[in-house]
């Protein structure tokens, strides 16, 4: 199957995820959609508890204790929201580590193009507040007071911008060089 | 501050992505009007930026930090429909190339970090600049901030209201607007402030660069022709 139509079905599944509040469907198909995954179903699993158990968590917690307080606590629910969660952001994983979104973006050039410029762009960028935040660590053996961060947080954005200004220039006349913009007819 | 997939319901988020869908379509169109040829390329950039700067880390008191919202500064800088463009591509690059976030969030956080965020910083920006511009700045972005976390706690506040079992109990996001609101909201309020510094350093070094009336669909240069984008250095020399 080609990676649009991958797509489709990752969409087309997420909204049944939401329409279907069975705990016992979300939790089945949960079950198959791990075994299907073959052999990165337990690294696909892990990515998936470490992604969602912060703000599953609070709001289990939360809801546990005002429903508690309240004498309205339902362990249905909390079955049914973390169980649809699991399964959302599963196969959010699962699509990621199977399919190319570049190749499933391949129907529109445009969106193509913008989404392999972005991609490129913000790897060099990422790299680039990496070395400042690792520069910063290894040149403040104490910790740093709240202005000595904030001017580097305000350095790093500045630069950030220097350089993204630059690489979008960059980049148009790089495009038009190479006759991007010229009309094909 | 972005709502994770599975706590939003279609009653919601797809009555959302048809506004969205508007939203970006006429964005599209502003954008081209305003850059011309360099709409790709500048909107790709401007996306790997918006993700670059949630990557920096706001310093808030007692050595904790927070990942900075940015798009306040972007839309000042930059626009408001060149601001929401870059956001929702950076969400949707998010969900689906390394599956943070989600697709039934997205459009819901677009819109409000996006496109209201953009657009409360950049009307409070006109309102004040002419009387003291730096506070103008600083004000721009402690609201983009606000009015975006004021809006996601409405909508998860909202959301046992429209999508409950009939005996009450909730299948999405469990709490009222009584616990979503102070609980979302004031903690951003002081998010507001740090983003706000940022924003004012950052805002400065902007000016100095030449970087203020550069972009055709910024406040500053509403009706700048796409050539003006070249760094103003590259220009004279």
């Amino acid at each position: 199957m080609s990676a649009r139509v991958w797509l489709l079905i990752y969409a087309a599944a997420l909204l049944a995820a939401t329409l279907v509040h069975d705990p016992y469907w979300l939790g089945g198909t949960l079950l198959v959609a791990v075994i299907a995954s073959g052999r990165d179903r337990w690294r696909l699993v892990r990515r998936t508890v470490c992604a969602v158990v912060m703000f599953n968590g609070v709001v289990s917690l939360g809801y546990a204790l005002v429903a508690g307080l309240r004498g309205e606590f339902s362990p249905a629910y909390l079955l049914l929201i973390n169980l649809r969660v699991l399964l959302m952001v599963y196969l959010g994983f699962w699509f990621v580590s199977r399919v190319n979104l570049l190749q499933a973006l391949a129907f529109s050039p445009t969106l193509s193009f913008l989404a392999t410029l972005a991609c490129g762009q913000g790897l060099a960028l990422k790299r680039m507040v990496d070395d400042y935040q690792q520069a910063f660590r290894s040149r403040n053996l104490e910790p740093p007071d709240m202005r000595t961060r904030l001017r580097h947080a305000a350095t790093q954005g500045a630069d950030l911008l220097d350089k993204a200004l630059h690489g979008a220039t960059e980049t148009t006349q790089a495009m038009r060089s190479r006759g991007f913009f010229d009309d094909p007819a | 501050m972005h709502i994770p997939d599975g706590f939003i319901s279609p009653q919601t988020y797809l009555p959302a992505y048809a506004v969205a869908g508007c939203a970006w379509v006429y964005a599209a169109q502003r954008v081209r009007q305003a850059l011309g040829d360099e709409t790709v390329p500048r909107l790709a950039v401007l996306t790997a930026l918006v993700y670059a700067l949630s990557l920096v880390m706001l310093p808030l008191p007692g050595g904790t930090s927070a990942h900075v919202l940015g798009v306040g500064l972007l839309a000042l800088l930059f626009g408001v429909w060149t601001a929401f463009l870059a956001y929702s591509l950076v969400l949707a690059l998010q969900a689906l190339l390394f599956g943070a976030g989600g697709l039934t969030a997205l459009p819901i956080n677009a819109l409000a970090m996006g496109l209201a965020g953009a657009a409360a910083a950049v009307g409070v920006y006109r309102l004040l600049a002419p009387r003291h511009e730096t506070a103008a700045v600083a004000l721009a972005a402690w609201g983009s901030v606000t009015v975006a976390a004021l809006l996601i706690a409405l909508v998860l506040g909202v959301q046992p209201l429209i999508a409950s079992a009939p005996d009450g109990t909730p299948r999405f996001f469990p709490f009222g607007l009584a616990i979503t609101l102070p609980a979302v909201v004031l903690p951003h309020l002081l998010l507001g402030v740090a983003e706000a510094a940022l924003t004012v350093l950052v805002w400065r070094y902007a000016k100095t660069r030449g970087w203020l009336a550069r972009s055709g669909d910024s406040p500053h240069a509403p009706h700048a022709p796409a050539a003006q984008s070249v760094p103003n250095e590259e220009r004279q020399g």
